[in-house]
């Protein structure tokens, strides 16, 4: 019967083709995804027929089919089933596969590296592409890349130059002296991602770099974000502020392909303060002599005058001399990645090097990288998966930031009508070979030195070698439960120099000059198991469960030698120090934890989460342990119901977790530490009180979430609300001093964010060569400080004298708070007899509240259009609300400098106020007496110079076109784009105040740059511009 | 398969796995990973040399805390130094509480808790006891001299949250007791060395730690001699017949011991340890003022040069009126090229004159600080003899003396200009301000034959020529007694003093960090203080 059968078969598809072989063609095609990548295994069906075939590993497939117009059935799992209509005379065919959204997050990397499929869930996680993060990327580090992409996360590029550290804050602040930055974990393990004197000031830093700016973009294979507390329970610690999950590329299994990625980016100084060029050096109107370095003076129309440096000059506008000075940087990028191997054995092997230039002058990095990835199944039962990475970087001259003699600071003080070309004379050798500074009109000669001194004078040097590696073994015990242990080492050597040549301000004040080696060595280790299993108790009730033991221990080993003062001038090494010190330092902590997490699904539509976890922490008192748990359940409404068909897809979730982190090293016992000085040194005792009853820090976290796809998985959207509550914060709060010491240490406080994000994603048009995708993402966080101590109402941070943050039970975290422009009880502006403003500086007033620096909401709209071998993505990014006092303005105001200064030079300027006794002022001012009245230079009336951050902008343009080749080529696919990131501003707020006859000024600074990566955010000075990046970029696949 | 079967049940997987953990944690070594071993975390003998030093070096003010602790407050209101920049307002009066703290709380933290476990771990009769204990004395006058009421008693011994104010006499009363206990002490350690090369000051030579300590409790005799003439009498006494200071051997080099008698603590480039006033120096926010200006050049006074350099653009001496406007300050006039820089001692190698010649010196951190010197205790003897105290002798030689000893001390050795300078009849000159000011005095240098009031001012002026640059100690001196006649300020922004002619700054109010953390005391210690808390009102001792 079956042979029968077989024959009739046989005989019957011959007679068909026969008949239709009769005209017979040969199709070649191939079938790939969004992204270009090959889709192997893809079923081929000529729609109507049984013929058919199956893509090969590359996609590639070949089909005989009748002549005339057919019609392809093309479909594969994880991809929407597709028809494409062949014309009689295609014989070549690519056929691009869009994702089946409804299984697009079908598996999720999830804490600690576990998979779980992302319907199973029972919180919000966002998948970010990886061509997203390699297409336009951010050259100094990746965290900059996912700026816009993100919902609720609040993303500050620090101002140190390339490498710099980045601040990613997911859900708002919810620690006040600790870390706010998201965990980052890669392949399971969180990095290391510390970053060395992050500005806490106006001061200023040299702002180190971070373990983030260590990962290679073009390793990554997907970034997955979790949130909230709960996604990251099982991390502990610092899990509390969300995690971004990085997992990196395998090797393939049977082929072999070799990757390449060449990109070069031009950056350039994007928001610069905005100038006057009508004024020259000098004061109340006139020139005074060359070295006065306030923008004062006369009008400059060409007069001739005698320079700085003796020489005959026009005393003429110099309205480029800010914006010449930076230089256009550029960014190369290559790497180069080979994987391959069998069923047996994968390797993955990539080299990548990252040259970039700074905007600043001489500013370098240039970074190796170099991923040696092996995986083996060694027995159907038994696998291995090791990797090593090994980072070398080096950067070269980084500025300074902040006030304190940096560059950015030095060159936005030069006065109007001197030029680059001036400037760049800084320095006289002297006859034994020494650079003296010129003499050089400065505002202040005490900090602010011509920044050519600074930049070819002095140098911040770091180097960095860092080896991440790991290995992990898999056992599979039964079919229904495996272990998988691993270990983990993460070490880095760091070698920070800094060298200031004899007459640098501030920085050499020791006959010679100043040299300094810091070498810190970071050691992480990290050992796991981790059981893995599932069972089917019963046929629509399943369990699925993870539980180990983690052990994780972190030093920070730090030496450093000074020399201030050089026996022989300007060598800069600790052998010629004239006064060498030594200095050394370190910590250590240690953590142990088991726990387990299980997930119980029923009828595979509803489940239920719960882990608990036990830590042990070696900086908590003995016992030293502590537990904290996450229960949640989520509802596959759309498999449980029956549903409008417009509805595809319709899930519910809600989930509860807690958070522990233990606190920070060394705080149980009072310790009396060494320092040098005159005759044999001192010791001193620690001021700050211990605590030995120190008590771990918990968030508790809630959150409820509505996942929903509809018209056949078009568009969807995740609806998500939270709210999380930080208790038993550790807090430094301030002793009376008379107890011998100055700030003990409290565990208290409850600080709530409460918020909701929206994502969304549409295909908002499709057809065979054109393709429009939208992904949009809508976050607002509330936040609120509900208590701080009984002892302590308020925190501040950093110095007072452009705004001062303020933390205040009631307030929220991040108020900004400054002197005022008084207004008198019927809101009318105050003025001194004389007519310039009444402030609360000069009535000794207290700071008050000026605004919070956090948005209200964040916004990024990405557009993907696709148009054959063409595809276009712009994404568009912004922040409503919040405030940042522009520092950098107020210096610069108070020696004329702003574009704002330029009217009312000659006076005529009433300012509407009244006097104490709600008279009416009309004393005239000119533009100098305002601006310094509301300038005292370097402290002032952060009143004048708050802006409303609010901004949107083109964060990332790429145009990219994928070059068709044939198939029998060596090269498989190429793909060349160009890429640019911070294009244009949309929309920028304006000053707060509007001031009588001026009114508001549009921010000419950008909100994402800060200072440092620290808590000290909402504040500029003299912090290092943003910059615009374009740029062309290259893909190849061998 | 059937052995599988107890595996089966996953929770008793998990039951079976987290006893194997819970038993196997490993915490015995938290402790010492916890530990931080690069600090020490008991103290002993060997470690108290150590702490005193600490204690000697933070108690005139670490380097960077001498600029907010002294500069800003009492070396302008003493008129030592006037302010150059214009986001300083504290020249105008202004208390920036979150800056004059420094004057405080590292009394409290970085002296106190070291002389305390000086205390705690030798005995009282003990010359490290002793000597620990006048620089305690050292150390809490300039506290409750610029405060009145300050947590003394109580201070250090109570973990709370809360320490009580003291009233000022009391705390007086316990100085005296204190100086004439150690006295007592080191006397019978006479010839000793104690603490060595630990002893920032003397070496570690008890005899000098005497004539320091009744040297000390002189200057607090004085202090007190109009608000309780009696005990400032009987103390004051005992303090000369004790010992005190007499001999100022010059200072050739600023950063080693000169010998003789006076106190100077050693500073060093090693750390934070520098001198105060010359790392501030080079950031240009501080010129000689108008009143040393008015009386140096007045006098020729040759001691200009040692503590002022020419102004750079005008090779001049020059001064600035204290309490110039924000206005007035960016007048070229007032600029600080124009006006003298502190001199090269605390200046460093960046402090060059208009052809760029250095005219600092390579060694101005290590510079070593004025704690006490000869000169001063002759003017104080002199005020006492015109008191009617027995000091040894009569106000014109101690006066003349006191000269001669300050003229050694920056030295001026030269018998026949110090004569000069002791008979001249020169008088203070207008100083050639941008507010054309007058000379601030007019009585000469030459000993007034018969005007007991002239006398006065002139061994006042005299001894705050000699005292420079001790601003803290020329500010109390001046409050107590008022003969000195420094300009007023050109303008106060301070609310409380509305006119620079009849109120002056008499005090420094309550910090707001006491108010936040000790807040029930600081408003008990108000009511000590016999008037509200504001820069008017007088201290205990401060009787005009």
């Amino acid at each position: 019967m079956r042979k029968f059968s077989f024959i009739l078969c046989f005989l019957f598809t011959l007679l068909l083709s026969y008949s239709l072989y009769a005209q017979t063609r040969t199709v070649k095609g191939k079938v790939i995804d969004s992204e270009k990548k090959p889709i192997s295994g893809a079923s081929i069906l000529i729609k109507g027929k049984t013929q058919g075939t199956a893509a090969d590993a590359e996609g590639n497939f070949t089909l005989k089919v009748p002549e005339g117009r057919v019609q392809l059935e093309i479909s594969s799992v994880g991809y929407l089933k597709r028809e494409v209509n062949l014309r009689p005379d295609e014989s070549e065919v690519t056929i691009e596969m869009r994702s089946d959204s409804s299984q697009l997050k079908d598996v999720v990397v999830t804490a600690l590296g576990i998979t779980r499929q992302a319907k199973t869930l029972v919180y919000a996680t966002q998948n970010v592409k990886v061509s997203e993060l390699t297409g336009v990327r951010a050259s100094d580090n990746v965290l900059n890349s996912l700026q816009g992409k993100i919902a609720n996360a609040v993303i500050n590029q620090g101002s140190g130059g390339p490498g710099s550290g980045a601040r990613i804050v997911l859900r708002g602040n919810r620690s006040i002296q600790g870390d706010n930055n998201a965990l980052i974990v890669v392949d399971g393990v969180p990095i290391e991602n510390n970053t060395y004197s992050a500005a806490g000031g106006t001061f200023g830093s040299i702002q180190g770099s971070d373990g983030a700016s260590n990962i290679n973009p073009d390793d990554i294979e997907s970034v997955t974000v979790l949130r909230g507390a709960s996604a990251a329970a099982l991390y502990g610690s610092q899990a509390g502020n969300g995690v971004i999950v990085i997992t990196t590329k395998k090797g393939s299994k049977d082929k072999l392909s070799v990757n390449v990625n060449s990109g070069a980016v031009f950056e350039s100084a994007f928001a610069l303060p905005k100038v006057q060029n009508t004024y020259g050096q000098g004061n109340n109107n006139q020139y005074v002599d060359s070295l006065f370095g306030d923008s004062w003076g006369a009008k400059m129309t060409g007069q001739t005058y005698t320079n700085f440096l003796g020489q005959t000059q026009k005393y003429a506008p110099q309205s480029t001399n800010i914006k010449d000075f930076f230089r256009t940087g550029l960014g190369l990028n290559n790497s180069i990645s080979v994987s391959g191997g069998n069923s047996k054995a994968q390797t993955y092997l990539s080299y990548t090097n990252n040259s970039i230039q700074g905007i600043i002058p001489k500013n370098v990095l240039l970074r190796h990288t170099i991923t040696l990835r092996v995986t083996n199944q060694i027995s159907s039962k038994f696998s291995t998966d090791a990797k090593i990475t090994y980072i070398n970087q080096d950067i070269k001259n980084k500025p300074r930031t902040g006030e304190e003699n940096s560059p950015v600071i030095d060159i936005f003080q030069i006065p109007r009508n001197i030029s680059l070309a001036e400037a760049q004379q800084y320095q006289s050798i002297s006859n034994v070979g020494v650079p003296n500074p010129n003499p050089w009109p400065s505002t202040l000669n005490s900090i602010y030195q011509n920044p050519y001194w600074m930049i070819n004078n002095s140098a911040l040097n770091e180097t960095r070698d860092r080896v991440m590696g790991f290995l992990s073994a898999k056992y599979q015990i039964t079919p229904w439960l495996s272990v998988t242990g691993r270990a983990n080492l993460d070490r880095s050597m760091d070698k920070l120099t800094e060298q200031y040549a004899q007459g640098t301000l501030l920085w050499a004040n020791q006959a010679g000059g100043y040299f300094s080696q810091t070498n810190i060595v970071t050691t992480q280790k990290w050992f796991d198991a981790i059981f893995d299993g599932s069972n089917k108790i019963t046929e629509n009730f399943k369990a699925n469960y993870h539980f180990g033991a983690i052990y994780q221990d972190n030093k920070f080993d730090l030496m450093q030698g000074i020399a201030n003062g050089l026996n022989v001038t300007n060598k800069f090494s600790l052998n010629y120090a004239t006064n060498p010190a030594l200095y050394q330092t370190g910590t250590e902590v240690q953590t142990q934890a088991v726990f387990a997490q299980a997930n119980f699904s029923y009828k595979d539509a509803i489940y239920l989460d719960a882990s608990i976890r036990n830590d042990w922490d070696s900086r908590l008192p003995a016992p030293y342990a502590y537990q904290y748990y996450s229960v949640g359940a989520s509802a596959l409404i759309s498999d449980l119901v029956n549903l409008p068909d417009y509805i595809s897809f319709l899930k519910a979730s809600l989930n509860y977790a807690e958070v522990g982190n233990g606190g920070q090293f060394g705080l149980l016992t009072s310790t009396y530490s060494y320092s040098q000085g005159a005759g044999n040194g001192f010791l001193s005792r620690s001021t700050t009180l211990p605590i030995p009853g120190l008590k771990p820090e918990i968030v508790k976290n809630t959150e409820a979430g509505i996942e929903a796809r509809f018209n056949k998985n078009k568009w969807g959207f995740t609806f998500t609300y939270y709210k999380s509550n930080s208790f038993n914060q550790l807090l430094q709060i301030g002793l009376p001093t008379s107890t011998g010491y100055a700030r003990q240490y409290i565990n208290a406080g409850n600080i709530q964010n409460q918020g909701i994000e929206v994502v969304l994603n549409a295909t908002a048009m499709h057809s065979k060569n054109f393709n429009w995708d939208v992904a949009l993402n809508f976050a607002l966080n509330r936040n609120k400080v509900i208590s701080l101590s009984p002892e302590l109402k308020t925190v501040y941070f950093g110095d007072s004298r452009a705004a001062t943050m303020q933390i205040q039970e009631g307030g929220r975290y991040g108020d900004l708070i400054g002197f005022k422009w008084l207004k008198d009880s019927k809101g009318r502006y105050e003025v001194n007899a004389d007519g310039t403003p009444l402030t609360s500086y000069q009535t000794g007033d207290p700071q008050a509240y000026i605004g919070n620096f956090n948005p209200n909401e964040t916004v990024g709209l990405t557009n993907t259009f696709r148009y054959k071998d063409f595809s276009l993505r712009v994404l568009v990014d912004g922040r409503i609300g919040g405030v940042i006092v522009d520092g950098t303005e107020m210096n610069l105001a108070f020696s004329g400098i702003p574009a704002a200064t330029a009217k009312y030079r000659e006076g005529g300027w009433s300012l509407g106020g009244v006097d104490a006794n709600g008279n009416a002022v009309t004393t005239t001012i000119n533009a100098q007496q305002f601006w310094q009245t509301a300038s005292g230079k370097r402290y002032g009336v952060g009143d004048f110079f708050a802006y409303d951050a609010t901004s949107f902008r083109v964060r990332e343009l790429s145009l990219g076109y994928d070059i068709p080749l044939k198939n029998n080529l060596f090269i498989k696919a190429a793909r060349l784009s160009a890429v640019a990131r911070n294009l244009f501003w949309l929309y920028r707020g304006e000053s707060l105040l509007s001031i009588p006859g001026l009114g508001k000024r549009k921010m000419t600074f950008d909100p994402d740059m800060s200072l440092g990566n620290g808590n000290y955010q909402g504040i500029t000075y003299g912090t290092l511009p943003a910059t615009r990046s374009i740029g062309v970029n290259l893909q190849l696949t061998f | 398969m059937k052995k599988l079967n107890i595996f089966s049940s996953p929770l008793l997987y998990l039951l079976f796995f987290v006893t194997i953990i819970q038993i196997n944690a490993c915490t015995k070594d938290f402790k010492s990973i916890n530990t931080d071993k690069n600090t020490i975390a008991t103290i002993g003998p060997a470690e108290l040399p150590f702490l005193f030093s600490k204690a000697l070096s933070a108690a005139p003010h670490d380097m960077y805390n001498y600029q907010v602790a002294q500069n800003l407050f009492a070396d302008q209101y003493a008129q030592y130094f006037a302010c150059e920049a214009t986001y300083f307002p504290s020249d105008r009066l202004v208390i920036r509480q979150d800056w004059v703290g420094a004057a405080f709380d590292p009394m409290y933290t970085d002296v106190m808790p070291q002389l305390q476990s000086i205390f705690a771990n030798t005995d009282s009769t003990s010359a490290e006891y002793a000597m620990a204990s006048i620089w305690w004395v050292y150390t809490f006058h300039r506290v409750t001299d610029y405060w009145g009421p300050i947590p003394y008693f109580q201070a250090g011994k109570v973990s709370t949250p809360s320490v009580p104010y003291d009233p000022q006499d009391q705390i007086y009363n316990d100085f005296f007791k204190r100086l004439a206990t150690a006295v007592a002490v080191l006397n019978q350690h006479q010839g000793e060395n104690h603490f060595g090369s630990y002893d920032l000051i003397y070496g570690g030579d008890v005899d000098h730690w005497i004539k320091f300590a009744n040297s000390l409790r002189l200057r607090l005799a004085i202090r007190i001699s109009k608000v309780d003439p009696a005990r400032a009498k009987t103390e004051g006494e005992a303090a000369y017949a004790g010992g005190v200071m007499t001999l100022s051997a010059p200072i050739t080099d600023p950063t080693a011991n000169p010998g003789g008698d006076d106190a100077l603590v050693n500073r060093s480039t090693k750390g934070n340890d520098g001198n105060g006033l010359s790392i501030m120096s080079d950031w240009n926010e501080f010129r000689m003022s108008a009143s040393m200006a008015s009386v140096l050049n007045g006098y020729n006074d040759p001691r200009v040069k040692e503590y002022f350099l020419p102004a750079v653009n005008t090779n001049q001496y020059q001064g600035l009126r204290n309490g110039l406007s924000v206005n007035q300050l960016t007048q070229p006039a007032n600029n600080y090229n124009n006006n003298s820089h502190v001199g090269k001692r605390w200046s460093s190698t960046n402090v060059t004159d208009i052809n760029g010649n250095v005219t600092g010196s390579a060694t101005s951190l290590s510079t070593r600080q004025n704690i006490m010197c000869s000169a001063e205790v002759y003017f104080l003897r002199a005020e006492g003899a015109m008191l009617g105290w027995n000091m040894g002798g009569t106000p014109q030689t101690l006066y003349n003396q006191g000269i001669t000893a300050s003229m050694n001390q920056w030295g001026i050795t030269d018998p026949t200009a110090i004569n000069n300078y002791i008979n001249s009849t020169a008088t203070p000159i207008a100083p050639g301000d941008y507010l054309n000011s007058p000379p601030m005095t007019n009585i000469p240098v030459k000993f007034d034959p018969s005007n007991p009031a002239v006398q006065l001012e002139q061994i006042m002026t005299q001894k705050w020529l000699a005292l420079y640059p001790d601003g803290q100690e020329a500010w109390a001196d001046y409050r107590r007694s008022r003969v000195l006649k420094l300009y007023p300020v050109v303008n106060s922004d301070n609310p409380d003093i509305t006119n620079t002619t009849t109120q002056w700054i008499r005090r420094i109010p309550f910090l707001l960090s006491e108010y936040q953390t000790n807040g029930a005391e600081v408003n008990k210690a108000v009511n000590l203080l016999g008037g509200p808390d504001k820069v008017t009102t007088p201290l205990w001792w401060d009787k005009n």
